[in-house]
């Protein structure tokens, strides 16, 4: 059975806060499927953002593109507002001049209403962020 | 519009005019502090600055650091992810010019590779027949460190702005730059 990515906007995730600001690159850009398009941090770290999603959802792996980010940490809420974050994991990625860095993360199965990406530090002044997946089993109503 | 967010450091040897740079362009030019006081540790300023031509700006976080080697141990968690410097010598005072290199060396260590913009003010141009850094030498240093470079007498209110200026200007370009490389990684 194919998973549903909750982070996509077309699955109904929303944005709930971002922290920096550039007009042509707002953190939408990692919930619309397309590694092309990109969120930019504009200066000074951490920088985060947090996706709503619909309901409350089953989530079994979590995985980021991205360029530049060195410590990452993700955290999850399943409160109906975005509060009580708890943390999933924190990993310091690698990086490679020129190339997407694109991690997957392996969790045990966790229910979650908000995801919280915090990107602590960077290997450069700024970062991007091309996609964001959250992947779990479709609901079976 | 983008609205850039960096943090500057303000280094360079004690009585420079690194506090009264920044207290000058806090206030736009009402206040200079005609006594010195010696900043202990840590003072903390913000202020935005537009980028001409543009809707963007760079809201600078100016860490005004102590000059004295005694609270060097205390700031060097401050060094942590700079994004520009602004090095302030004394025109007047010859040791506060050689000192720059120790500054710069500082940074050297601290940035990691990363390239940061920074910019070297020679202060107190008002002391016109007690100068003893040449604007000449002081240019050229700069220039073969990458740094630019600025003269300014925050006591005559003559150039306080432009160090700023040039940073945010050097901020937003490597900020451009960088959203190019983005963009050519898909």
């Amino acid at each position: 059975m194919r998973g549903t990515d909750w982070c996509l906007s077309s699955a109904g995730a929303a944005l709930v806060l971002a922290t920096s600001s550039d007009e042509q690159h707002p953190a939408e850009s990692v919930m619309d499927g397309n590694s092309e398009t990109f969120w930019t941090t504009t200066g000074m770290f951490p920088q985060e953002f947090i996706i709503g999603f619909p309901r409350c959802v089953k989530i079994s792996k979590v995985a980021i593109q991205s360029y530049l980010v060195r410590t990452l940490r993700i955290e999850r809420s399943v409160s109906e507002d975005p509060v009580g974050f708890e943390e999933c994991i924190e990993k310091d990625l690698e990086h490679t001049e020129g190339q997407l860095q694109k991690e997957e993360f392996p969790l045990p199965e966790f229910q979650a209403t908000y995801l919280r990406f915090i990107i602590k530090s960077a290997f450069d002044h700024f970062v991007s962020v091309h996609r964001v997946i959250a992947e779990g089993a479709a609901e079976n109503t | 519009m983008v609205k850039l967010a960096a943090k500057c450091i303000l280094a360079g040897d004690p009585a420079v005019g690194k506090s009264a740079l920044a207290q000058m362009f806090r206030t736009d030019g009402a206040h200079f502090q005609k006594n010195y006081t010696l900043t202990m540790g840590i003072e903390l300023l913000v202020k935005a600055v537009s980028i001409p031509e543009t809707s963007d700006s760079v809201e600078f976080f100016i860490f005004d650091s102590a000059g004295k080697d005694l609270f060097s141990e205390v700031l060097e968690k401050l060094w942590e992810q700079l994004n520009v410097l602004c090095l302030v010598y004394d025109i007047t005072n010859e040791q506060s010019f050689n000192n720059c290199a120790k500054w710069l060396e500082k940074l050297k260590t601290r940035a990691a590779g990363m390239h940061v913009p920074g910019v070297l003010v020679g202060n107190k141009t008002d002391l016109v027949g007690r100068r003893v850094v040449e604007q000449k030498q002081a240019q050229e240093w700069a220039e073969q460190h990458g740094l630019e470079y600025c003269e300014m007498s925050v006591k005559e209110m003559k150039n306080f702005e432009t160090p700023f200026h040039i940073l945010a200007k050097s901020f937003h370009q490597l900020y451009k730059e960088k959203v190019e490389t983005f963009h050519s990684l898909a």
